[in-house]
């Protein structure tokens, strides 16, 4: 089974050109430390609450990604919030992102290519050997969101995470996320880590603004 | 630590849970609720005993939840200690569950 890490990251593959979309940078990067955390839950290595994130069990998982994760967090007790630890690890600029593509690459998911713009620009591209795997991953979320049937905690932890990443876009057309947005945020509200999530993004908005407003 | 109690109550199953709903007792607690639903049409979770819930006991109800509807079966949580219907609050569990204030439900 992939990870929830693997599972967001395979979605932001574009089916047909093997490019990824990446449509809010600063977003996805906090939306994919979230991810970890779910991944850790569903493993029962973490636990949160309204407050706090605790650490259950540092056994490894044998996941690369996750196993690093969690020695960090570890070693560093006295960080007990969700939210500062999902700014902890934004700001040490894992690469999630490059080491869920190499997993995906591995499992014989992905395939990885290199072509030149203009003879001189690296341009990197993740083709699908086979997009049963993505299709799957749109199929739990399209049947979360346009159902009123309660979803498996991974699915809503899928939607919540697909959800900050800007990546439902891809999965369901405008009018239907539009008609089903009171449900999407039902969804995601349900998560504590998506919930810190958001408040993470909307405050680092807030100080981008007022360092824009400041350079004005 | 949980502790559950089983009873019955003007026709429903009343499934008491006291204690710390955390990683740690989520596993007993969903089981517990999923074999009440596999047994009984209409099932209460009281959970005026509960002293604390994390997110694994949140979605351990969640997943009982999902049961009831995939069996049509009846699932309410009752009787909520006021820690809890914080987190129940915060977390807008009362769009996928029926919450009553008091048992029977």
């Amino acid at each position: 089974m992939l990870t929830m890490l693997e599972e967001v990251v395979l979605l932001a593959v574009d089916e047909k050109t093997g490019q990824l979309r990446s449509t809010r940078e600063f977003g996805t990067a906090y939306a994919l430390v979230g991810a970890v955390f779910f991944d850790l839950a569903l493993l029962r290595k973490i636990d949160t609450d309204t407050e706090s994130i605790h650490i259950i069990d540092t056994a490894p998982t044998g996941n690369a990604t996750l196993d690093h994760v969690l020695s960090q967090m570890a070693q560093r007790p006295n960080l007990t919030t969700v939210r500062a630890w999902i700014e902890e690890l934004f700001l040490q600029r894992a690469d999630l992102e490059g080491e869920a593509l190499s997993s995906l690459i591995g499992q014989g998911i992905l395939r990885h290519e290199v072509s030149k713009l203009l003879w001189i620009i690296d341009v990197e591209r993740f083709p699908m050997v086979n997009n049963r795997h993505q299709q799957h991953v749109k199929l739990r979320l399209a049947h979360a969101i346009l159902t009123d049937d309660i979803p498996d905690t991974r699915d809503i932890m899928l939607v919540s995470i697909a959800e900050r990443c800007g990546l439902l876009n891809y999965v369901l057309s405008s009018a239907e996320l539009a008609n089903r947005r009171e449900r999407i945020e039902m969804l995601c509200n349900l998560e504590t880590i998506s919930r810190k999530v958001t408040d993470a993004i909307l405050n680092l908005d807030n100080s981008l603004r007022q360092s824009m407003t400041k350079v004005v | 630590m949980i502790q559950l109690t089983q009873e019955t109550k003007s026709g429903w199953w009343v499934v008491g849970v006291q204690g710390r709903a955390d990683a740690e007792a989520a596993d007993e607690l969903e089981g517990a609720l999923r074999a009440a639903l596999e047994a009984h049409p209409k099932v209460a979770a009281d959970l005026a005993k509960l002293d604390y819930i994390s997110s694994a006991g949140l979605r351990a109800v969640i997943q009982a939840a999902r049961a009831a509807q995939a069996r049509n079966a009846e699932f309410a949580v009752c009787s909520l200690s006021a820690p809890v219907k914080k987190v129940f609050d915060m977390s807008g569990m009362h769009h996928i569950l029926r919450i009553h204030g008091e048992l029977p439900c």
